[in-house]
This record gives C-alpha cells, structure tokens and sequence, in this order.
C-alpha cells in the first residue's frame, strides 16, 4: 500500500467536506440536504463508496446528476435518477420504510445528547429571532440507521439546553407528557439508530454508550481543551483518539475540479 | 371530450378570497405559481392562511405584503440566494403571522391525508420533538381548534398506540384540505391534464387535497400529446378548475426543461425582504411599478430570460454562471 499524499493547503470547509466523506460507507443509501452534504455524498461517490447512493427529499431517487445541484430540489438532482417521484416517495416510501443508512444534516444548535434546533431562538411561543424551521431534518434524523451533523463550532451553540428540539437527539420528551427518555423508548419498534457523529469545524464528536456526546478527534491546529472551550457543557474529551486525519492531495482536486469544480459551494 | 376554463391571472387572483387557506406547487424555489402571486398582491389580498409543506421566495413576497395571517409548513427560505424567511420570520417575532409548525415529513401525511379523502394519516417520523409540545400549539393556543373554521383541525396532532401488529406509538396527523391549490405545471392538456416535468414534489396531493385547484401552464399542449403517454401525468382535467397559460409564470423559481432558478433576482429581493421599507420599495418596483406580469417580463428583458434558458435535453441551463469559477 502506498503512503497517502496528505494536503497541506485546504479551507476548513475542505475538510469538513471530507471528513463527512468519510463516514460513508459503500453501499449506503443516504440522504443528503443541501451544501456541504451535498460534496460529502459526491465525493464519497468517486472515492471511498462508489456503490453508494444519494436521495434528495423533493424525491429524486439515486439520482447522477452531472453537474452539482445547488439545492435538493433542483432539476440537476433528477438526472439520471431510478426513479424522479415527490416527497411522499422520499420521506414515506424511502424513509418510513426503513430503506435509508446514512442522512446529513445540520443545525444552528445543539446539545450534548444531539438534541438540535434549527427553528427559534428563545422561547418559541415569543421567539427572539426565528430560523429556517425544521424541514425534513427531524423526519431524517428519527429514522435513518446513522446521521451525521455537520455545523459550526461555538460555545453559543454547543449549548447545556437548546431553546427548542427541533430534531431528536438521544434522550428526547415523549409527548404529550414531555417525560425525558431515551430515543430507544420513544420509538418502540421503529427505532432503527439515530445520531452517529457531529463535524465542525475543530472537531469529530461521536456518542457514548448513553447517548452522551464526546470528543472523538481534533482538526489538524485544534487541541481537546480549545474544543472543550467552544462548548457550553461538560464535553467528555477522555476519549480523543487523536487528530482527525487530512484531506488527500486527490481530495482536494477532486472537490475542486471534479464536484464543485463551478465554485458554488467552495468559492 | 373535456375542456378547459381558460382564464387571466387577474381573474384568477380575483376568485380568491380574504382568509382563504392556500397552497402551492414546487420546492422552495422551483415551480412555485409567482405570476398568480404577485397577482395576488396587486389585488391587495389579507389574511391569507398558508398550508405548505415548505416556503420560498413565493411565500416570502406574500408575508412582507403583509397578506398572510396564518402560515402552517416547516421551512422557509430561499436556498442558497438567502438563507431564511425573512419576512416571515418579521411576523412570528412581531406577532403579525400565526405560525404552527410541523416536520416536514408531517406536513406531508396532512396533504396525503387531505389528498386521499382521510380525516388524518398516521406517521412516527419526527417523534420526539418540540414541534408536539403541546404548549407550542399556536392555533389552539390563540382559540382557533374550536371547529368554527372548517380548515382549522380540532387538535394539532394526535397519538395512538399502533392497535395493528403492536408498534408503539404513533402520531396521526390530520388532512389539510385548502380551499386552493395555486400550481404552475410545465404543461397542460387542452382538456386539462396536468404534466410536470422531473420531480413531482407534492403536485399530486396538493391539486387532490385542494376544494378548487388553478393551474398556471407554461404551455397548453393537445391533450392527445400527454395521452400518449399517461404515466407521465400528474392529474386528469376534471380535477383542475381554472387553467391560465402564462410562458414565465413561475419565474424566479425554476422550471425543469424550461428555465433555471433566477439566483441574482432572488438574492436581490432577498436583501429588500429583510425589513419593511426595503420591501416596499421592491414591491413598488417589480410588483405595482409594472403592467401585470407582462410588464414584468418586459422589465427582466430578453437577454436575462434568455440566459436563463434550459437546455433541453438536460433540462436545466448549462451556460448560467451559478458560482465563482
């Protein structure tokens, strides 16, 4: 085997492009909202999981566009796709049904069981400040067998509570009591997985066997404690194995001059 | 032999009234009915009550005219041309818009339900959530699940343990049934069959769950045309009330195989949606500055449409420049 040519010039969103990458396994069948996600699942495609396949939820099914969709329900995701249907098909006869092992997905907070908002900030019933909402990340996260997070890393957001659990993380209420339990519990027997890692941009986290987040690797230039100082609660760092591992020289001219080689994502 | 009741966008937004319950065709910011919008606006239109399963620039120059009272979906924003719903996000903070959310996945089992004659569908996507707090129930919060309005379901959502094969609990999510369904198809029959092309998003259950449905056509094609091959549509005439033919109608969103999302007109009335004065001045400009969406379009100019244009085998423009190389 021979020795991997590691880049020594790449932006912060390079790696987290192929750190996401990375945790594709071949096979999967994933689903990806857009941005980042979007370069993880095609670079994932020509590199380390060419029998992987991509669902966009506006309902294009394994879809090989030919130039990079700017957002999931763009024409470009349709091109050669199996089947170019609607939501109904993504969320109920792809999702519900169990056929999804990987999603991507993002958030403008989390918590340290993965629970994440992306709807309000403050109290929802008079929000100080609203956002996106939720749009299928709860849906993805609740039944796909890994999701991964992709997000910025600050203390303000890598928060002991977040203002509204938009997505479900690993302890979560069980409504209408609002009782905290494990996902586990809350979905009986359509429980199927759940969180499997957060990517920002210092840091891999993974959770432990409670559903409780920890530091699992460092970005090249970050130490365990700077990360641990860029959240609001107690991050476990006991467990870092280490820094996480370089983008390729092929990597890198790959995302550039192959997935986004029109700069629309990575200006 | 069926037929078409052809009429103009004037008469269209005409028969739509205050406090009526909509929705819409497209994703975010493609196929979505922009020539009926601005329409709507012109005509000075109050207290519309949306049901989307997502937002987008359409729902955008809808609140900052300040048409809308209610606004029941998951996600709004402009994709990458502007990364949130300002406008509606204005009226959740200021208490101007009554805003319910749902998931995604939500929002659609109210449409199936809707589309299928159901009083509600199960799911147990997004269990978990704060989305079914029920202090988060904003309509029944604000006294509106009394069943005055027949639109307004008695509860936000339900649960049930699954009394089938013992799953556990389930939501059920009840149909949403608007009173419009406002959709922009690429083509339509000259007996009113409904074609889109590429994805069909939630086409179909909007035009089912809907009481009357407008469709804006791209282009009106001889129904014998679609016939040839009937997998490919999307709804029958009989389903579709009132049919306008408008080229352009759903710009700046896209249309597959006819033209790509205009990213530099959203990103501008993205800016002005982000307070009031902005948006007014836009509003002046693009909506109550022209002569109905002709005016519009002779506005934007040919060579601006033009680069817009798809490619027709691929279905999108391959010549727009969307990013920085």
């Amino acid at each position: 085997m021979t020795a991997k040519n590691y880049a020594e010039n790449y932006k912060g969103a390079d790696l987290l492009a192929v750190a996401a990458a990375r945790e594709v396994q071949d096979g999967d069948i994933v689903f990806a909202g857009t941005g980042l996600p979007m370069l993880a699942i095609a670079l994932a495609q020509i590199t380390n999981a060419p029998n992987a396949v991509c669902i966009y939820e506006a309902g294009s099914i394994d879809g090989r566009p030919k130039d990079l969709p700017a957002s999931v329900g763009d024409a470009r995701c349709a091109t050669q796709s199996s089947v170019a249907a609607g939501l109904t098909e993504a969320f109920y006869g792809q999702l519900h049904n169990g056929y999804v092992d990987l999603a991507f997905l993002g958030g403008a907070e989390i918590d340290k069981y993965g629970n994440v908002n992306t709807t309000v900030v403050g109290d929802y019933a008079a929000p100080k400040k609203r956002f996106t909402g939720s749009g299928g990340n709860p849906d993805i996260n609740s039944f796909a067998r890994r999701t991964v997070f992709i997000m910025v890393q600050e203390k303000r957001r890598f928060k002991d509570k977040v203002d509204y659990i938009t997505s479900p993380g690993w302890l979560i209420p069980d409504w209408p009591s609002g009782e905290m339990k494990p996902k586990k519990e809350v979905y009986g027997k359509f429980f199927n997985g759940g969180l499997s890692a957060v990517i920002t941009n210092m840091a891999v986290f993974r959770f432990d066997e409670d559903g409780i987040m920890y530091l699992d690797t460092v970005h090249p230039g970050f130490t365990p404690e700077q990360v641990k100082d860029n959240c609001e609660f107690d991050l476990n760092i006991s467990r870092c194995k280490g820094v996480t591992e370089k983008p390729t020289v092929e990597e890198i001219e790959l995302l550039y001059k192959v997935v986004d080689r029109e700069g629309i994502f990575l200006p | 032999m069926g037929k078409i009741n052809k009429i103009t966008l004037k008469e269209a937004a005409g028969l739509i009234k205050d406090g009526d319950m909509l929705s819409f065709s497209g994703f975010t910011i493609w196929r979505r009915p922009m020539a009926l919008i601005y329409e709507l606006v012109r005509q000075g239109k109050k207290d519309l009550h949306l049901f989307e399963v997502n937002g987008g620039t359409h729902t955008e120059v809808l609140a900052g005219a300040g048409c809308v009272k209610m606004w029941e979906s998951c996600w709004v924003g402009h994709e990458l041309y502007g990364k949130l719903g300002e406008a509606v996000a204005r009226g959740q903070v200021e208490g101007s818009i009554l805003v319910e959310d749902y998931s995604h996945a939500q929002c659609v089992a109210r449409l199936l339900a809707g589309a299928y004659g159901l009083p509600f569908f199960p799911t147990a996507l997004a269990m978990g959530t704060d989305i079914l707090n029920p202090k988060f129930d904003m309509l029944g919060k604000a006294g509106l699940r009394d069943g005055s309005n027949p639109k307004i379901p008695l509860k936000k959502y339900d649960t049930i343990q699954d009394p089938m094969y013992d799953m556990g609990k389930m939501l059920l999510m009840p149909a949403a049934n608007p009173n419009w369904a406002l959709v922009y198809a690429q083509q339509v029959g000259d007996e009113g069959t409904v074609r889109v092309l590429a994805q069909t998003y939630v086409d179909l259950e909007v035009i089912k769950a809907a009481d009357k449905v407008i469709v804006i056509a791209e282009e009106i094609v001889p129904d014998s045309y679609l016939r040839d091959d009937p997998a490919a549509n999307i709804a029958p005439g009989y389903a579709i009330d009132y049919v306008i033919e408008q080229p352009y109608g759903a710009h700046p969103t896209g249309s597959q195989f006819f033209y790509d999302v205009d990213a530099d007109f959203i990103r501008t009335f993205y800016q002005a949606s982000k307070n009031a004065d902005a948006y007014k001045k836009w509003a002046d400009e693009w909506i109550f500055g022209v002569d109905g969406f002709d005016g519009y379009l002779e506005k934007l100019g040919a060579n601006r449409l033009l680069k817009l244009k798809a490619n027709s085998v691929m279905g999108y423009s391959t010549t727009v420049k969307r990013g920085t190389r």
